[in-house]
């Protein structure tokens, strides 16, 4: 199971926010957290937009 | 006495009172029949497409046809001096990686529904119960004659679920718009599995819908490599709104039927046309292709227990900036990072990193942070790279 965190950075592009995807065996991915949010919402539809047109 | 227009035989003129019938027959026969000899006869080739080539001066021989996409080329080695052999012309595969000779995320992998595996391949399904992994070919044992596979794609169903493939998604939806296109790949199965390759155009975020369809051929796959090729008309883009980053997915191993087996797959090739030409990675070249990869994935890591990654400074106590440019221009800017035993040296004292992000990037440069619990000396300058391990790693995305 996926554990995720978020932190903020800040930058001469303003602050922004990030998710830290915690992997398992210390493998980690980090994204936009709009990214990540987005991401998750394709995941709970599966592609699956693209596979039930194969159906 | 006249002669014939174009080989000169003996012949009588029109006026001519011909005094020795037989003997001018004979004459004009025997001619004939020394011109017929050196000419060569329709028997020669036997098949469609059969050539006549020449093995020495004034000796012609058949040239049997070649297999259907091969060409002909000049060998000196062969007899006739001609020899077909297949297109091995790169930059007619538009798959990366079609060899999958390129794993930089890993070699096994338990669940990746909507996530990368070997380099440029991604998949949807809709059970947990399935894997991909590399496998490595035994010398001399590559489906294909002339081209020696080291690995191939084991792409695992379990049960559960209503579908689920192996895909990758061609950069670009105008890619094999309004054309023909083959899709060829050798795949076999270790149980009784039915699989249908499907394409989709997808159009991009701001683009128009999705356009999908099946290359119209179910596969039922045996037990040993077997090449297999579908071919399909891709409809024309015209009159779609194109938005960003749009692709052509294709979809290979898509099975159909079949639970708890192992798909074996490798070999994908897709190109215009109707025919499947010899396979051809998409550059034809090691570094080629690795490159072709980086522009969507690009990770570095793995080679040594203190592998260094680049200099950044401290901006606080907790956080160093780090610029960090991959050596392959990618598609955008990152939108994601991967990393794993990561730390911070200044020299003297070793600090483990807790998180790694994206501040800012470009195509060519990105800026990351790397920040740690504590003990960071402001404005110092720092060393980011593996902690002790060589499961280390840094990488970006800029996937489809």
């Amino acid at each position: 199971m996926e554990k995720v965190t978020y932190i903020e950075i800040e930058s001469l592009e303003g602050v922004q926010e990030h998710a830290i995807i915690d992997r398992g065996n210390g493998e980690y991915t980090s994204m936009l957290k709009s990214t990540y949010k987005a991401q998750q919402a394709e995941q709970s539809t599966p592609i699956l937009s693209d596979e039930s047109k194969t159906k | 006495m006249a002669t014939s227009p174009n080989y000169g035989w003996l012949e009588p003129d029109n006026t001519d009172l011909v005094k020795n019938g037989a003997l001018a027959i004979r004459t004009l026969g025997n001619a004939i029949d020394t011109t017929m000899a050196t000419m060569t006869p329709k028997s020669t080739v036997t098949t469609k497409g059969d050539l006549v080539a020449a093995t020495a001066a004034s000796t012609p021989a058949r040239l049997a046809v070649g297999n259907n996409g091969e060409t002909l080329v000049a060998d000196s080695s062969t007899s006739t001096g001609l020899r077909y052999q297949g297109n091995f012309a790169a930059g007619k595969n538009k798959i990366i990686n079609g060899d999958f000779s390129v794993w930089q995320r890993g070699t096994s992998f338990t669940s990746y529904a909507g996530g990368y595996t070997s380099d440029r391949w991604t998949g949807t399904l809709d059970t947990s119960s399935a894997a991909v992994s590399r496998q490595t070919f035994t010398p001399g044992t590559a489906p294909v004659a002339g081209y020696e596979g080291q690995f191939f794609m084991r792409f695992t169903r379990g049960t559960g679920g209503t579908f689920c493939n192996v895909q990758q998604r061609i950069e670009d939806v105008r890619t094999f718009a309004g054309q023909t296109v083959t899709l060829s790949f050798w795949a076999k199965a270790s149980a009784s599995c039915t699989i249908e390759p499907y394409y989709i155009q997808s159009f991009g975020s701001g683009g128009s819908g999705d356009v999908s369809a099946s290359f119209g051929t179910s596969t039922t796959l045996t037990t040993s490599w077997v090449r297999y090729s579908y071919t399909v008309a891709i409809p024309s883009v015209a009159g779609k709104t194109i938005g960003t980053s749009s692709y052509l997915a294709i979809l290979t191993a898509r099975i159909t039927s079949g639970t708890n087996v192992d798909v074996d797959i490798w070999g994908v090739q897709v190109e215009a046309g109707s025919v499947a030409t010899a396979f051809q990675t998409a550059t034809g070249t090691i570094q080629g292709e690795l490159a072709a990869c980086q522009r969507y994935y690009w990770r570095a890591g793995g080679e040594a227990a203190y592998q260094r990654y680049g200099t950044g400074f401290a901006g606080n106590t907790t956080r160093v900036l780090f610029t960090f440019s991959p050596n392959q221009t990618m598609r955008t800017a990152p939108s994601s990072l991967d990393y794993s035993t990561i730390c911070l040296y200044d020299g003297v004292t070793i600090i483990a990193a807790t998180n790694v992000a994206i501040q800012t990037g470009t195509k060519a440069c990105t800026e990351l942070v790397v920040d740690v619990a504590s003990g960071l000396t402001q404005f110092r300058p720092y060393e980011i790279m593996a902690n002790n391990s060589t499961s280390s790693y840094l990488g970006l995305s800029a996937e489809l």
